[in-house]
């Protein structure tokens, strides 16, 4: 018997919502599945990944979860090392329940401890030299994967005039912009990252707003794919997240509001064009934070007015939970754009 | 009637049926696709030239042998005769004409338009009609390589080793006017001797992203897209496949706003995708100049799926 029948690759698929009348957003139950789907079915099919063998990763975020959903359905081990400020008890524990094992280490600093995470798989895989590292950060094929989104916007909106997504590994900004703009040249990209993440020049710092930006500078991240960086703060996003809810009944988390405040105001200002932007999760994991207005009402500074347009920055500067600036990155690569002082 | 009737061996059982069949100006898009079960599958979109044809006429009779004219046509006799025992007649023979204005060993198809017109005409003389479905799996199997000519106009993503259809584009190719030519002085190209391109994965992956385009251009008729796709699936060729001329064709066409460039991916053939409104003789005559002042020869235009073509011909 022949079903044309995948759950996960079923599950990976967005669906589209549109934003304004020349804006449509991919909104992903969980987008990480398509660049972990896609990672472990090469390494099955290369031999790389052997029956029941043990997947380690670094992660905090959807990746793992979209590993541990595909390692227990596939049969394989699973270790996830993650930092203990990044990671609450029901993820972790959802996560066990799956038969991941998870590893949260000490963040004193704040910052997502990555060093140490990166430490320590690294000492996981010299003992076990059979155990494979899906590579988020560096693989190629987390970028690659992305081509099925690509292809998704291509067949519902033909050309793309603008490519508008959250950036944390690179993998689906740079790789659904990489395939869209081999086929339309003219097409811009916008980067949706942080305050206080590297990943655009910024000095390392406490970043609020979890699963967008980082702390240290993935490979995937392709900066001279690059025309525009949106710095969205945590209360930014959250009042955008909020609104997609409220007024257009979109349940997703704080990073999707990031892109979508940057997706909605590019449209707006570029009325001929065709915007296309990436919402990677859903609001589920952040009903008891940014849904809950007692845990909003303990932040300081909130409540405040949600912000409706970027401050265009000259200099690279990180600023308040409650802005949004912008800067013209013009395609450069990292090492071309001026620093703040005091940064190398 | 081409046929001689007086054979005294032969017994003839009815008159000479017909069939016919399209060439091609190569493809739109070709590479590595994946099916429904995620494997993956030399593909190709086909760009079937309806004003060039093969026609077959074939006149069955006992004799159990198959004579075929002109001679040494053993494709189309091949095809002749795995169209009769499809067809439940593996016993029966006859005679089979073939001609055909296709130029032979340029790239447009005239082996499998043979084929596909010479099942057809089997098929009429036994009063059957064949799928193109069935067509296609024969052709494949008479030729071991083939394109999706069976299909006609139709729009669809073919895997051409094994004859079998990936995805059906539901309608046909969007109009435009397409001005062929070759690059160099055209020595026949045997399409089952080259060597298969070794596609990476980065291409495989953007050879998603070139279906979902050709997809999107034939449901909402948009040759813009449909030119984007196919100038991609250019590029990727060249990088495997190299044609000469190739970047004078790209300043051609991005000198005249060619709505795209389109390439026989294991021939010589070229084509310039044209906007069928605008496509006028006054617009044609300066890109022809320009063709032939760059020593391209072999010019034709065709247009394809365009209703009034007496303006440009």
């Amino acid at each position: 018997m022949s079903f044309d029948v995948d759950y996960f690759r079923a599950l990976e698929t967005p669906r589209l919502a549109r934003l304004g009348p020349n804006v449509v957003a991919a909104a992903f139950p969980l987008m990480k599945l398509m660049p972990a789907r896609f990672i472990l079915d090469q390494a099955e099919k290369s031999g790389e990944l052997k029956v029941g063998a043990h997947i380690v990763e670094t992660t905090s975020g959807t990746f793992g979860m979209a590993v541990a959903l595909l390692a227990a359905a596939r049969g394989f081990r699973l270790t996830l090392v993650t930092a203990a400020s990044l990671i609450d008890q029901t993820y972790q524990e959802r996560l066990e329940r799956l038969g991941a094992k998870v590893v949260a280490l000490a963040d004193k600093r704040g910052d997502g401890n990555q060093t140490g995470r990166l430490a320590h798989l690294r000492a996981v895989m010299e003992n076990e030299p059979d155990a494979f590292w899906t590579r988020q950060y560096d693989s190629p094929g987390n970028w690659q994967s992305y081509a099925r989104l690509a292809e998704l916007f291509v067949r519902s909106m033909g050309q793309v005039d603008w490519l508008v997504g959250c950036i944390g590994t690179g993998g689906s900004l740079c790789g659904t912009g990489t395939f869209l703009r081999q086929v339309y040249p003219h097409l811009q990209i916008a980067a949706v990252d942080t305050h206080r993440s590297v990943l655009f020049g910024q000095p390392l710092g406490k970043r609020m707003l979890r699963g967008l930006g980082n702390s240290v500078l993935p490979a995937n991240v392709r900066h001279h794919l690059v025309d525009e960086v949106h710095w969205v703060g945590a209360y930014a996003a959250y009042h955008s997240a909020h609104s997609l809810f409220r007024n257009q009944g979109i349940f997703m988390g704080p990073t999707s509001g990031a892109a979508a405040l940057v997706g909605e105001w590019i449209g707006r200002t570029n009325p001929g064009s065709v915007v296309a932007v990436i919402m990677p999760d859903e609001g589920h994991r952040h009903a008891n934070t940014v849904y809950d207005d007692r845990w909003l009402a303990a932040l300081p500074g909130w409540p405040c007015a949600p912000v409706c347009e970027p401050e265009i920055l000259v200099a690279i500067e990180p600023r308040d939970e409650w802005e949004w600036t912008r800067f013209e990155w013009s395609r450069r690569l990292l090492e071309d754009v001026p620093r703040p002082v005091g940064i190398s | 009637m081409p046929l001689i009737a007086n054979d005294l061996k032969r017994t003839m059982l009815a008159k000479p049926a017909r069939g016919q069949a399209f060439g091609h100006h190569g493809e739109l898009v070709q590479g590595v696709f994946e099916d429904e079960h995620g494997h993956l599958h030399r593909g190709l979109v086909t760009l079937p030239i309806d004003s060039l044809r093969s026609t077959a006429w074939f006149a069955v009779d006992e004799s159990g042998d198959i004579d075929v004219e002109p001679r040494g046509r053993d494709k189309a006799l091949r095809a002749a005769q795995l169209a009769l025992a499809h067809l439940g007649y593996p016993s029966l023979g006859g005679r089979l004409k073939v001609e055909s204005d296709i130029p032979v060993g340029h790239g447009y198809g005239s082996s499998t338009a043979d084929v596909v017109a010479s099942m057809r005409a089997v098929a009429a003389a036994l009063g059957a009609r064949l799928l193109p479905s069935t067509s296609s799996r024969l052709a494949v199997a008479a030729e071991v390589a083939s394109d999706a000519i069976a299909f006609e106009t139709e729009a669809l993503l073919f895997a051409q080793r094994e004859g079998v259809v990936l995805e059906h584009f539901g309608g046909s190719l969007p109009p435009f006017v397409l001005v062929g030519f070759k690059g160099e002085a055209a020595a026949g190209i045997d399409t089952l001797e080259l060597v298969p391109a070794r596609y990476s994965s980065e291409e495989i992956q953007l050879f998603r992203v070139l279906r979902g385009m050709v997809a999107r251009a034939v449901r909402y008729q948009d040759t813009r897209l449909l030119g984007q796709a196919a100038t991609m699936s250019a590029r990727i060729s060249q990088r495997h496949l190299p044609k000469p001329y190739f970047d004078v064709v790209v300043d051609i066409a991005s000198h005249y706003q060619a709505l795209g460039i389109q390439v026989a991916h294991s021939g010589s053939l070229f084509g310039l995708m044209l906007d069928a409104q605008s496509a006028s003789r006054e617009k044609i005559h300066p890109i022809i100049a320009a063709l032939e002042g760059r020593r391209f020869h072999d010019i034709g235009i065709f247009p394809i799926n365009v209703e009034e073509r007496t303006h440009v011909l």
